[in-house]
């Protein structure tokens, strides 16, 4: 490699971390709280017996299942002005991104909170517990634990598609790649850059999977 | 005192509890044996409405419910009407993210508001009564099965129900386990406390009962001191039940 590439690499090397640190994680990490909220409303809505609701939010995650994000960021973004609402571009986002997060992640929830025995909500429920009591105390806690992989695997999935932001103008990581191309014209090298401080970002969260699963492994033999 | 007046209860088709009437006197205990399949289980849990009946009423502690098939009972007064129990099941069920002691504070705290540092002393109280203060900082599966059953005992007392509702409680326990559990429960039954058994343990049961219940396909098919039901039964199927038992014990 020549000396001018390894210049380019290097002087861009802190602007990426830059648009990592400053856009693409907080990006990130308000839309998985945002989503996650989301999700648990949504689990919860659709193991309960009202059935409005149940039907509203079941239509949501499978109009947000269904659909490319990508298409659902665009129509936040570009389309959304046609009728009147103008979003700042990391608005949008975060909006798409959350409810991506939250129909997806709702699943997760549903499946773990189904999994717990029924008896603990019997136990629950014996000790004078309502349902909402039971649910707070006993069923979401042990449901987390549950939880965590699958909920690990949809942040680092979201860390990744964060990348689409670049399409409406955000200036994420990506982009921030993108422009840098621009006036080096060195597409293979700064995307690869780029991918490898994806691959980075992703590896500490996987570090910090274990390191939660662990922690919440430690009242169960198993 | 526990008065359940024409209790039914159908699964679907199949009808479960077809009109029982019950009677407890406050500090008694009732033992209810049975056939699998016979009712029992379904009954005990109608106690506390983990069963709701489809007819009939139960009165406990003052408070009475009429079960009709229009009328369904309201979340609330299910709830008040729990809190007057409390339950001891076959497979324990501790909470498995808390430790011992947690078990035994978790009701006291999230249903009946005390503070934390009351429901951690009678938490220590309860957990001295059944033997187990040295495990209160242990979590369910560092204990044995007769130890979790224990521990279940004392997270139902903790609440201070007016009757305690026990599913099989030794059923799933390992033989050298059971004594222990018995030994607890009949300590509860000296010292007055009201309780509903249904169990498999006879010699436990005809020791620790002041009324004994034998049920059959949803129907009572003896009832009185243990003395009048397993050694006199005045039918034909509660005397067949009762060899079948003894033959098993020879």
């Amino acid at each position: 490699m020549d000396e001018r590439k390894i210049q380019i690499l290097m002087d861009s090397l802190l602007p990426l971390l830059k648009a990592g640190v400053a856009f693409t994680i907080p990006l990130s990490l308000i839309s998985f709280a945002i989503g996650l909220i989301l999700a648990v409303l949504t689990a919860i809505v659709r193991i309960s017996s009202w059935r409005i609701p149940k039907l509203i939010f079941r239509f949501y995650v499978w109009v947000i299942r269904g659909t490319p994000l990508l298409v659902q960021l665009f129509i936040i973004f570009y389309g959304l002005p046609a009728i009147g609402i103008t979003l700042e571009p990391l608005t949008a986002a975060i909006i798409g991104f959350s409810l991506s997060v939250g129909a997806y992640s709702s699943e997760i929830v549903r499946a773990a909170i189904v999994s717990i025995p029924k008896g603990q909500w019997e136990a629950s429920f014996s000790v004078g517990m309502t349902r909402s009591q039971a649910l707070r105390r006993v069923i979401l806690p042990q449901a987390t634990r549950v939880s965590v992989p699958p909920l690990a695997n949809t942040f680092i999935g979201l860390v990744k598609d964060t990348s689409l932001a670049a399409s409406i103008t955000y200036m994420e990581m990506f982009r921030t790649s993108q422009q840098i191309v621009a006036t080096t014209y060195e597409p293979l090298l700064l995307f690869c850059e780029v991918g490898v401080i994806y691959l980075l970002f992703c590896s500490i969260l996987s570090a910090l999977q274990n390191y939660l699963e662990r922690r919440l492994a430690r009242y169960s033999a198993g | 005192m526990i008065e359940i007046l024409d209790l039914h209860k159908s699964f679907g088709a199949l009808e479960v509890l077809r009109g029982i009437n019950v009677k407890l006197e406050h500090g008694k205990v009732l033992v209810i044996i049975g056939p699998s399949g016979s009712g029992k289980t379904t009954l005990l849990r109608c106690f506390n409405l983990l069963e709701v009946p489809d007819r009939g009423s139960i009165e406990l502690g003052g408070m009475k419910l009429s079960f009709t098939d229009s009328k369904t009972i309201s979340q609330h007064n299910v709830v008040s009407f729990r809190k007057k129990t409390g339950m001891v099941f076959q497979s324990y069920n501790l909470f498995p993210h808390m430790t011992v002691l947690g078990n035994v504070m978790e009701g006291q705290i999230t249903v009946q508001k005390r503070s934390k540092e009351d429901a951690r002393k009678r938490a220590l109280v309860l957990l001295e009564k059944v033997g187990l203060v040295d495990k209160a900082a242990s979590y369910p599966h560092q204990l044995s099965g007769g130890q979790q059953q224990r521990v279940a005992i004392a997270r139902a007392m903790a609440v201070e129900p007016e009757v305690l509702l026990f599913d099989e409680p030794t059923s799933a326990l390992d033989p050298e386990l059971v004594g222990e559990v018995l030994k607890v429960i009949k300590q509860l039954a000296t010292e007055g406390m009201t309780m509903v058994i249904v169990t498999h343990e006879m010699k436990f049961a005809a020791d620790v009962a002041d009324t004994m219940i034998l049920m059959e396909y949803g129907h009572i098919l003896e009832e009185g001191t243990p003395d009048d039901v397993l050694k006199h039964p005045k039918s034909k199927r509660a005397q067949q039940f009762l060899n079948r038992l003894s033959g098993e014990e020879d």
